[in-house]
């Protein structure tokens, strides 16, 4: 649902564009993919009416706006759950619904840096650094979808609906694993240090062509062998580097000598040989890398999505499942603003025609 | 179990880590009952179940012990599968068929089972052997490259992010199967892939390519979704204390400016519109850099979020722990543990008006639920479970 004339309801500044001038913005093609779109001046007394009429209708809403606001235009939950007692509500903001920041203002930047995802993330001598593509949303509308799926399980039993709260700060900071763990029981405040996982065991090293991710938290001595068979291996084969604890502690060493080798190969040479030994090592891909990925294109991970640019439709990520072999199939494109109004006032709300032009013509819908 | 929603559905666990473990602890906070096997063998690292990690992840589950490469095992895992709702497993793909254990199989067993394979790339494919962990799954997905600060050396997230994710999906494809079910009354094999579920969170770079537009690239702090500017990450007083902010509209814009006591600035035609200051980016960052290194985070984001600017701390664990707005929303949970004592646990983020988590339970001591299970829900005779236990195949 937006605004008629397709303007955002959302945040401000948003580079999705309104109306007419909406470009192919991967964004909202990729975000609005497989569904419908209608608009509606919600604000507007008629337009509340009728906001409650497809709420009468309707099985969840979900809905991002500052805590507080949808009660300010007459659609609080309870008038919401009035209309239709097993309506399922998941209201997705920055803090939640309630405590002393539930008024702050939020966008990603601040979702990450309140919850503790900027701190862990970056190189030491740096500033923290915020993770790419606004994963406080991602990660929070996950929790929300996973949410909605409870409350209509929850809904068979008890018939009633529910209303679910989703903090931003919170999703990110319960998809934290180590970081609060071994402050709440060890009491050690974790910090960023580049590439290097919290346990030392990982990190990334350059090659010809890319870079690599490398772990040797597993077959240390085999990973050895394998460098020094290429005389490469330098002090590595020295007995105190077999100790898990001293290798650990000089691991800067170990990079050191690692690098001048990996330097000197291909990444995907290196991984296919790394994985044949079963090693977890991976090549830090770039989005042409994923888009190509052999394995992705086998799975038929992607999936056109309408008509849509040049060249037929973007190929556009599906589900990361599969229901009994079959994968997600093609999807409808992102709708244009108002794309659905016909299909949604008319045939499921049952307006006439001419009621349908009329709040058109008034800017309700 | 806990009185929740899942209440009655009874889910055989055979994750370990991080991935498969977050999913099932989504299904255990809401009522299931979580069967985690594990057995003495494997009970180490982040699966011994005094680490406070462990603690953390397996809350609200019940533990049996099985060691799986017994051929008595297989037959004890049928059997659990008849009485069963749900499977989750997270091995590579060779690990459940080397047991005898597809879903083809247990399907004999249960014709409405629900299993949920969650493996590094998925049980098909060219790379389907591929071993993997987060970390190498945020590689190969591009969010360690486009989480740096520039293109000559990647850093990407510190910590296993993606496990979270992955998880989330688990439980996703778990209630999405149960809600088949209900309507259907038919069970599913889910094969959900740890890779894909990463690809996911970068669907509008992937699409970038193929829209033919500049290439995603890394760019630190900013972002490519929202134009903002001033948006950063500043320093503040202390050592090693930072804030954010950042501001999008003109009226924030005006805002910041009445906050730094320069409304100067605001008819300053270099800063009147949006596109303008993006183009003084660098200014206004000194700027704002000047300001915020004079005062507490704290002070910053308490001045900028009272006049309209968002604005966040750059938190550590240590400050979400005494976060007194995670507080008042009670976000995290203690949980008494017979060994470990008060633990203190993270809340689930979803949360449902009313609800109150009062009755959690630690996680399970190694087999503490292996008479219950053998005994009460499979029915084996005293003779039999004690049999199992001398043999080792219940341990």
């Amino acid at each position: 649902m937006e605004r008629p004339g397709g303007g955002s309801i959302r945040r401000p500044g948003s580079s999705a564009a309104s109306g007419a001038a909406k470009r192919a913005d991967p964004f909202s093609e990729y975000t609005d993919a497989n569904k419908l779109g209608i608009t509606l001046d919600i604000e507007s007394e008629e337009g509340r009416r009728l906001f409650l009429r497809l709420v009468a209708k309707a099985d969840v809403v979900v809905e991002s706006f500052p805590p507080g606001h949808l009660a300010t235009i007459g659609c609080s939950y309870e008038v919401m759950s009035g209309a239709n007692p097993g309506l399922v509500l998941a209201s997705v903001t920055g803090f939640g619904q309630t405590g002393p920041r539930s008024g702050y203002r939020s966008c990603d930047l601040v979702a990450c840096a309140f919850g503790g995802q900027m701190y862990v993330t970056g190189e030491p001598a740096a500033s923290p650094l915020r993770a790419y593509g606004e994963q406080s949303s991602c990660v929070a509308s996950l929790f929300a979808a996973v949410g909605v799926l409870l409350a209509l399980i929850k809904r068979r039993k008890t018939g009633k609906g529910e209303h679910i709260d989703i903090s931003s700060q919170e999703a990110v900071a319960g998809t934290l694993d180590h970081v609060l763990v071994r402050y709440l029981y060890d009491g050690i405040v974790p910090r960023r240090q580049g590439s290097l996982a919290w346990n030392r065991s990982s990190f990334i090293l350059p090659c010809r062509d890319g870079h690599i991710h490398v772990s040797i938290a597993q077959q240390w001595e085999t990973l050895v062998e394998w460098v020094a068979a290429e005389g490469m291996a330098e002090d590595l084969r020295e007995e105190r580097w077999n100790d898990e604890v001293y290798r650990s502690r000089h691991v800067d060493h170990v990079m050191d000598v690692l690098r001048r080798w990996t330097l000197g190969h291909d990444v995907e040479e290196l991984v296919e040989t790394a994985q044949a030994m079963r090693f977890p090592w991976a090549a830090v891909a770039r989005p042409a890398d994923v888009a190509s990925s052999p394995q992705l294109i086998a799975r038929e991970f992607f999936r056109a999505a309408g008509p849509a640019g040049p060249g037929g439709g973007p190929a556009m990520p599906g589900m990361p499942y599969r229901f009994d072999g079959s994968s997600s199939g093609p999807a409808r494109r992102a709708p244009l603003p108002g794309e659905d109004n016909q299909r949604v006032y008319r045939d499921h709300l049952g307006l006439s025609e001419e009621e349908v032009a009329r709040l058109a013509r008034s800017g309700i819908i | 179990m806990l009185d929740g929603i899942l209440s009655g559905i009874r889910v055989v666990d055979l994750t370990w880590v991080l991935a498969g473990p977050f999913a099932t602890r989504i299904l255990a906070d809401c009522g299931a009952e979580v069967i985690k096997v594990q057995s003495m063998k494997t009970a180490k690292g982040t699966e011994a179940n005094l680490n406070g990690y462990f603690n953390t992840w397996n809350r609200n589950k019940r533990s049996i012990t099985l060691d799986m490469s017994r051929p008595e095992a297989r037959d004890l895992m049928l059997r659990l599968a008849t009485i069963s709702d749900v499977m989750v497993e997270n091995f590579s793909p060779r690990v459940m068929a080397n047991w005898g254990l597809t879903y083809e199989e247990l399907k004999k067993a249960n014709e409405t089972l629900i299993m949920v394979s969650m493996s590094a790339m998925g049980q098909t494919g060219p790379w389907k052997d591929r071993v993997a962990f987060a970390p190498a799954l945020h590689a190969l997905s591009g969010l360690t490259y486009l989480s740096s600060y520039g293109d000559e050396q990647p850093v990407g997230l510190g910590y296993a992010y993606g496990d979270h994710v992955i998880g989330l999906y688990g439980a996703l494809a778990v209630l999405a199967a149960l809600e088949d079910r209900f309507r259907t009354g038919r069970g599913h094999h889910v094969d959900l892939s740890g890779y894909e579920a990463l690809c996911t969170l970068m669907g509008p770079a992937i699409m970038g390519e193929s829209l033919g537009g500049t290439p995603a690239r890394p760019q630190g702090n900013r972002s490519d979704r929202f134009d903002a500017c001033p948006s950063g990450c500043y320093p503040c007083r202390g050592t090693d204390r930072w804030c954010v902010i950042s501001v999008s509209t003109d009226e924030e814009w005006g805002a910041l400016c009445r906050v730094l006591d320069r409304v100067d600035l605001r008819d300053d035609e270099r800063f009147r519109t949006l596109a303008a200051r993006c183009s003084h980016e660098e200014q206004l960052d000194d700027l704002l850099r000047g300001w915020t290194a004079e005062q507490t985070a704290e002070e910053v984001v308490a001045f900028l979020q009272e006049a309209g600017v968002p604005a966040g701390i750059v938190q550590t664990a240590e400050d979400l722990a005494h976060d007194p707005h995670l507080r008042a929303r009670r976000y995290f949970v203690p949980l008494e543990h017979p060994v470990l004592g008060r633990t203190l646990a993270d809340r689930s983020p979803i949360r449902f008006e009313e609800d109150e988590p009062l009755d959690w339970k630690a996680a399970p001591q190694l087999g503490e639920d292996n008479r219950y299970v053998f005994r009460e829900l499979l029915g084996l005779t005293e003779e039999e479970f004690l049999g199992h236990q001398e043999s080792g195949v219940i341990s």
